[in-house]
């Protein structure tokens, strides 16, 4: 297990700076640096933008993409980042402060996510065609239909503006990280300004998950394995516990693992209806003012946490399923 | 809750309304004012010498003076910065020095210069910037001084604090209990958040419907008509900024004939029935160019031109045909004309999606061009990447804005440094020559006459499209803040935070922003924005006037008494 595990992550170093490399590549072709730093600054002098230009390695020509991209990647290590194209802002604070907020809510959400909807799943394919499966199909189908903007209206008009209404007070906030004003760490008001979004993010996930951990364990407690064990007298709850949830886990914890990985890219929807300070909104305002120093640091971040969590589910695949390690 | 954006340029510049806050007030007070001064004579070449006595006990945050350095650092900052955005009135000055002491500012001017009183309404601390001559790099993540009743305790891109400066000296006292005035960032969420209670005061701008979203019995709305008025832009190019998105080379609007023939296309009555009345029933047409009604406003011109016959005619002999989809075509080519409004706005996008159909019918190929509020206050519109634009400009009661945004100088182009806010391109001898008089003229009644011969021109050369005066409006919680409605018409908006009274005893006011503002710089193109201004330089920067909610300049605490000013 451990040589398989190594083998993997041997090779998360090349796929990082090739990755980084093409998205380097990308968004210079794309966003045109220079170009958006004369929009944004628009009355910049010609010094200015030499010095935005050997700041950022932004050469023309093949050899000054490489020479370029390993300028970047060198800075990039030794944490000599180039400061934001609007305002001339250090760009890790801001970009650390929107990661560890997209982590909580997306984390929290997903975490959520995967336990309540793997468990109504579970529940449905022990009992299908019953009427406990019937809700949990209907309530699945509701949660994937309602996008999240309906959601976050309907708790934030519910549970803030008429519960202000009704009893004098929101029982929970409508946007942010912790009521205005507030400064410095408290968890009980950080958990109540993530509830709601949380909530609005883990309504699709229960109903994502739901639907494939019934699928997935339907499928595992028709095989013909499953009838053997039971065959053999092994009782109900072991078959169940042992043998079917284990398979039917197989491809639901890859989709959980990728779905993981990809919360620091920030939920764009939910981060901006709940005026949320995380990834999804850094993206926005860092693409809308093409503002590359402040995108690289975005795009190596969500690189790295898409590639290491690949890694992980390869990892988690692996010791679910014991043949995969031997292929 | 619908969503809602402000989006507002301040008119006259914005550093115009960074540093010139109090570059309000009738322009009678102004005239008068210096005319009454002319008994002295200015000192040795100057045209122009004001002279400022800085009130004795006039500290900044840390308690140290504010003296005649920070006038200098502010003069260089202004005009040396790469990338400040407007000099306009500093580029007279031929000298700030001290006077008898380094509390008195003795200010000489090549040439008069009428609007004075917007000078130095925003002070930068010469020991809060490295170099005066370039603050383009200061200012990134805080605003390290103060010399206002309130001082920044933090910024960041979720929330900016204020907490009481304890070494003011002036009489502007933040009230009794009041420990923090917040200012969030809630572009999306407002009115819920005002709704729920977790802000105390919104100022959002108006649109039909709004207030029966902001209906509820602990919230009251704030309707005023001040200096904030809508129209239709149109952009001339000028050269190395005429291409368009395709590469055209020349803006369609740069002929005489087609924008003409496009302002009498539009129906304005029946546009404004559409848009306008919804929101305010007894609203008429706004008539006066880039102006509010007032004594500067010339009469007979602008307002409804449809005319389809005509501007068929005026499109032929600018050599334009229909081609076979109906649209305008020149050498077989119907050129797009680009509008861009800020995505999210309501009322723009309705009035689009009204227009754009009927233009079509007309003959112009117009397009929508939008993108968000930052990207089209601080990009496009500087950048004069546009055809069309439609916004509110916030402006102040004295005319002065008008040169930097109107004159042929002030285009900004590399030739002239990138200097000015004419972002249309227009150039107007007739009106260049009458707008830089009225800079230098005192007499009240000349003035006017130079400002309504300039506004005519623009009529002329239908450059705009004046829609509406905007209302002002505002909306707080009854329950949670009291003594908000003082300044509410002001130019400098919500400026008298300092007397709020905070009712729910939790010692801070919590204002919900509809526009953040991406960088702190009070020079350099951050300051492009009404936002920035009334979230940041409106709450620190001491000046020498302030505006009033009634259109009056008004000298601050900053100074002893009235300036000096003496005129050769």
């Amino acid at each position: 297990m451990l040589r398989y595990a190594l083998r993997r992550a041997v090779w998360l170093l090349p796929t990082l700076i090739l990755v980084t490399f093409l998205v380097y590549v990308a968004l210079r072709l794309g966003t045109d640096p220079l170009a958006s730093y004369r929009r944004t600054n628009i009355r910049v002098s010609k010094k200015k933008v030499d010095e935005y230009i050997a700041a950022n390695g932004l050469y023309s020509g093949a050899f000054g993409y490489v020479r370029g991209y390993f300028q970047w990647l060198w800075g990039f290590i030794t944490l000599d980042w180039p400061r934001s194209i609007k305002g001339s802002r250090e760009v890790w604070p801001h970009l650390k402060d929107a990661l560890a907020n997209s982590i909580r809510l997306g984390l929290v959400a997903s975490m959520v996510g995967i336990l309540v909807g793997n468990a109504f799943g579970v529940l449905a394919a022990l009992r299908p065609g019953r009427l406990r499966d019937t809700l949990v199909n209907s309530g699945a189908l509701v949660g994937l239909a309602v996008p999240p903007f309906v959601s976050a209206l309907l708790l934030q008009l519910l549970f803030a503006v008429y519960w202000q209404k009704w009893f004098g007070y929101a029982l929970f906030p409508v946007s942010g990280v912790y009521p205005p004003g507030h400064q410095g760490f408290d968890l009980f008001l950080m958990i109540k300004h993530m509830a709601l979004p949380v909530v609005v993010v883990a309504i699709q996930s229960i109903a994502v998950y739901s639907r494939y951990m019934r699928a997935s364990l339907l499928d595992v407690l028709n095989s013909e394995y499953m009838r053997t064990a039971r065959s053999k007298g092994i009782s109900e709850r072991r078959v169940l516990v042992h043998h079917a949830l284990r398979n039917a886990l197989i491809p639901v914890t890859t989709l959980a693992f990728l779905d993981v990985g990809a919360v620091v890219g920030g939920l764009i929807i939910t981060e901006g209806l709940f005026e949320y300070p995380g990834m999804g909104r850094f993206f926005l305002v860092a693409y809308g003012n093409g503002d590359f120093p402040e995108l690289m640091p975005w795009m190596v971040v969500i690189i790295g946490s898409v590639v290491t969590f690949n890694l992980l589910a390869d990892i988690a695949y692996a010791k679910l399923d014991p043949r995969i390690r031997l292929g | 809750m619908r969503k809602i954006r402000k989006s507002t340029r301040l008119a006259g510049g914005l550093l115009g309304s960074v540093l010139l806050l109090a570059a309000c007030g009738g322009g009678s007070d102004s005239a008068s004012d210096t005319t009454a001064a002319d008994g002295g004579g200015a000192s040795g070449d100057a045209a122009m010498t004001i002279t400022y006595d800085i009130a004795d006990e006039a500290v900044w945050e840390d308690g140290s003076p504010i003296t005649v350095a920070d006038f200098q650092c502010t003069l260089d900052a202004i005009m040396k910065t790469t990338g400040s955005i407007s000099t306009s009135g500093y580029d007279k000055i031929t000298s700030v020095e001290a006077g008898d002491s380094d509390k008195q500012v003795v200010v000489k001017f090549s040439e008069l210069y009428a609007p004075y009183k917007g000078l130095f309404g925003g002070l930068i601390k010469k020991a809060a910037v490295a170099n005066c001559a370039d603050i383009s790099g200061d200012f990134g993540t805080s605003f390290n001084y103060s010399g206002t009743e309130w001082k920044m305790e933090s910024w960041s891109a979720d929330q900016v604090v204020y907490v009481p400066n304890d070494k003011y000296w002036g009489p502007r006292k933040v009230a009794d209990g009041l420990k923090k005035l917040v200012m969030v960032p809630r572009p999306e969420t407002e009115i819920t958040d005002l709704k729920a209670g977790s802000v105390d005061f919104i100022y959002p701008q108006f649109y039909a419907g709004i207030t029966d979203e902001l209906a509820d019995p602990n919230v009251k709305t704030v309707l005023n008509y001040g200096g904030d008025y809508e129209a239709l832009y149109m952009n001339l190019g000028v050269d190395g900024k005429n291409t368009t998105a395709e590469g055209e080379k020349t803006r369609v609007f740069a002929d005489a004939k087609v924008r003409e023939a496009f302002y009498k296309s539009i129906d304005l009555e029946a546009l404004f029935k559409q848009i306008y009345i919804p929101i305010a029933a007894d609203a008429t047409l706004l008539t006066c160019g880039p102006m509010i009604p007032g004594q500067y406003c010339p009469e007979g011109i602008f307002g409804n031109k449809y005319d389809q016959k005509a501007a068929d005619g005026l499109m032929k002999d600018a050599g334009y045909e229909k081609n076979a989809e109906g649209l305008w075509a020149k050498d077989g080519v119907a050129p797009k004309i680009e509008w861009v409004i800020n995505t999210g706005n309501v009322r723009r996008e309705s009035t689009q999606a009204y227009l754009i159909p009927l233009l079509k019918k007309a003959g112009f190929n117009v397009v929508a061009y939008n993108c968000d509020a930052e990207c089209y206050f601080q990009k496009r519109l500087p950048g004069m990447d546009y055809d069309l634009a439609m916004y509110i400009s916030t402006a102040p009661p004295d005319p002065a804005y008008l040169v930097p945004s109107f004159t042929s100088d002030n285009i900004p182009t590399e030739a002239n440094n990138q200097k000015g806010q004419n972002f249309q391109g227009w150039a107007n001898e007739t009106a260049t020559k009458a707008l830089h008089d009225s800079d230098k003229e005192v007499d009240d009644a000349k003035r006017t006459e130079l400002i309504k011969t300039a506004i005519v021109e623009m009529d002329k050369d239908h450059i705009l499209i004046p829609l509406f005066q905007f209302p002002k409006s505002g909306a707080y919680r009854t329950d949670r803040v009291d003594n908000v409605e003082g300044e509410l018409n002001n130019y400098a908006a919500f400026n008298d935070t300092y007397q709020w009274k905070d009712l729910d005893g939790d010692g801070q006011i919590v204002i919900g922003a509809e526009q953040w503002p991406g960088c702190l710089n009070p020079v350099t193109e951050c300051a492009n924005s009404s936002w920035y201004v009334w979230t940041v330089a409106n709450v620190l920067m001491p000046g020498a006037y302030r505006t009033t909610n009634d259109g009056k300049y008004v000298v601050t605490e900053l100074l002893k008494s009235e300036p000096k000013v003496e005129t050769k």
